[in-house]
């Protein structure tokens, strides 16, 4: 196997970084034109309500594919070889396309005054209480997203312009602030969109690429049947990677979801319930105009491409594998490993413009996801919490405290993943995502559609989701013997959907008149 | 006519779900990888048609 050769040349580092900043500065001039066309608080935060299926569609590509499909991706298909496919999100379009269909109603929320996910909570229950607790799993569950983001842009900019991780994860935080600071949601959902386009049209030619490159479909099968499992660091083991499950030794191995068919369902219901479960995914909806039947077609065409941009990132991992074998696994790569294998290779079969690219399409997928869960935890603190408690604070206030407490929400994953950057991404950040899925996939998703939901139902999910995310097999599940994935993936969303319908149906829903407001007899025409 | 297309539907939605492992069981390498992004296209088109067919919602 050959060794990834390879060089910071001045022609790359001039790349790289010329790309990189067009890339922001185009996305900063969308997002100031946003917010100079925002005449008010409530405008900068949903728009104007006119956001057509094609802005709509390449926003939610662009919001769903974070760093984890765009980079983390290749490190998944690298590391576990076909049994990675189950984080890399095979059926990711199951749940996208879910999605489309129950996140549509957030429009009538936002007529009801919702602004924010949260606040359509308190609309939907009549509850600032389910309003507050939602806002502050929002918070927790995404800092814990934040960080893999953060980790595939610096590994990005330290492989091609020679800085080292620590630097490049502070320059990243600096870009992230600079493009947040002038967006805002009127602005993020145009730039979403360019980013979308961006990373589906990248994303797709570096997979084709990388088959080439690497000698085709099949010996790319070949060199995978061959290889074994290396854990990061260099720990060779005999378990092979060519089958779909990944048999890595109890009791550390079991917190791989690849590792058995369990954890291979529990990582399908995931993607079935996370991206209806992911807030800033749903608040896509919150600006979006009436879409007709056609406009739908379109919409889950656009989503297609993108799922399957995610899959082609995969397909890089098993190209790099294939040619480079475990070389990334080794310490010599810590602590970027086996997510560093996509940069890598678009370097090596695309050359400086390929791999420039790449490098925008990377901050393109995690500024887009971090911008979006930056703004909703920025706004669960003002809209849910500060204009809660004190409604008659100015609109101007709460704008200007949006911005800064932007900036806490930024300090704070730079700093876990300066301290603790986590080995493979993706599968740090499934955590979040499982969290994410089981809470309010029903929370948010479900109590638009069911009627009998109650805020107690909703409060106690979201309890009951967070004490589980503490209990994950990497955190603090090995203390009681949950050292499962799987097991603690179906705890987690099984067990949120049990507690979401069993406490609402022992508890009272809002009354008739109420919700017959939120369920206007006629709106949904079966036929 | 139609409830019973519908019935079939929201059964193939719940087949295609469940076919996906026994896809990756038995197709192997590259063939269950494509093949499962197959079935959640197949998926997706099933879902949008029954939303835009018998669950459509006016505003």
């Amino acid at each position: 196997m050959a060794e990834p050769t390879f060089e910071a040349s001045p022609e790359l580092v001039i790349g790289v970084t010329t790309a990189v900043v067009s890339f922001l500065v185009i996305s900063i001039l969308l997002g100031f034109l946003g917010r100079r066309k925002a005449k008010s608080f409530e405008h900068w935060l949903v728009g104007h309500g006119d956001i057509g299926p094609l802005i709509t569609g390449f926003a939610l590509v662009a919001s769903y594919l974070s760093g984890w499909a765009m980079f983390g991706n290749a490190g998944l298909g690298y590391a576990y070889g076909w049994s990675g496919s189950w984080l890399i999100g095979t059926v990711n379009l199951m749940g996208i396309a879910l999605c489309l269909v129950l996140g549509y109603r957030m429009r009538r929320y936002v007529k009801l005054g919702a602004r924010t996910v949260p606040e359509m909570l308190r609309v939907r229950f009549e509850s600032k209480l389910a309003q507050a607790v939602a806002a502050l799993a929002m918070i927790i569950l995404l800092i814990v997203y934040s960080v893999g983001q953060f980790k595939a842009m610096a590994t990005v900019w330290a492989v091609t312009t020679n800085t080292s991780f620590y630097w490049s994860l502070l320059l990243t935080a600096i870009f992230v602030l600079l493009y947040i600071g002038v967006g805002g949601y009127a602005g993020t959902q145009w730039v979403s969109c360019f980013q979308g386009i961006l990373l589906t049209v990248v994303g797709w030619t570096l997979g084709i690429i990388a088959v080439f490159w690497a000698g085709g479909f099949s010996q790319i099968a070949d060199a995978i049947r061959t290889e074994t499992f290396v854990a990061p660091g260099g720990t060779q083991t005999s378990i092979p990677l060519s089958g779909y499950t990944l048999p890595l030794p109890p009791p550390q191995g079991l917190a791989f979801p690849g590792v058995d068919w369990i954890g291979v369902g529990g990582s399908m219901l995931m993607f079935l319930l996370m991206a209806t479960g992911f807030p800033h995914n749903i608040a896509r909806f919150l600006g979006s105009r009436k879409i007709t039947k056609k406009e739908y077609w379109m919409m889950l065409a656009i989503v297609a491409l993108g799922s399957f941009t995610a899959m082609w990132i995969g397909t890089v991992g098993f190209a790099a594998r294939a040619v480079w074998g475990n070389r990334l696994m080794l310490d010599q790569y810590k602590p970027m490993y086996g997510d560093s294998a996509a940069i890598f290779v678009s370097i090596d079969s695309g050359g400086v413009v390929l791999a420039s690219l790449f490098a925008a399409a990377v901050f393109a997928a995690s500024v887009a996801t971090l911008g979006g869960m930056a703004m909703i935890m920025a706004t669960n603190i003002t809209r849910d919490f500060v204009h809660n408690v004190r409604p008659q604070t100015s609109p101007k206030i709460l704008l200007w405290l949006t911005r800064l407490t932007l900036i806490p929400f930024i300090a704070i994953p730079l700093w876990w993943t300066f301290t603790s950057p986590p080995p493979i991404l993706s599968e740090f950040v499934a955590g979040s995502a499982v969290a994410q899925a089981g809470i309010f996939f029903f929370v948010v998703g479900v109590s638009m559609y069911w009627k009998r939901a109650t805020k107690w139902g909703a409060i106690a999910t979201v309890f009951y989701g967070l004490i589980l995310t503490l209990l994950h097999p990497n955190a603090y599940g090995k203390s009681i013997g949950l050292y499962h994935w799987g097991y603690w993936a179906f705890a987690m969303m099984l067990g949120s959907a049990l507690v979401y319908f069993a406490v609402s149906f022992a508890t009272k829903p809002l009354s008739k008149e109420k919700l017959e407001k939120l369920f206007p007899q006629g709106s949904q025409q079966p036929t | 006519m139609k409830t019973l297309l519908k019935t079939v539907l929201i059964f193939a939605l719940v087949l295609m779900f469940l076919l996906v492992p026994v896809v990756a069981f038995l197709l192997k390498d590259w063939y269950a990888y494509w093949g499962m992004g197959f079935l959640a296209l197949l998926f997706g088109i099933v879902l949008i048609y029954l939303k835009t067919r018998y669950y459509w919602e006016e505003d």
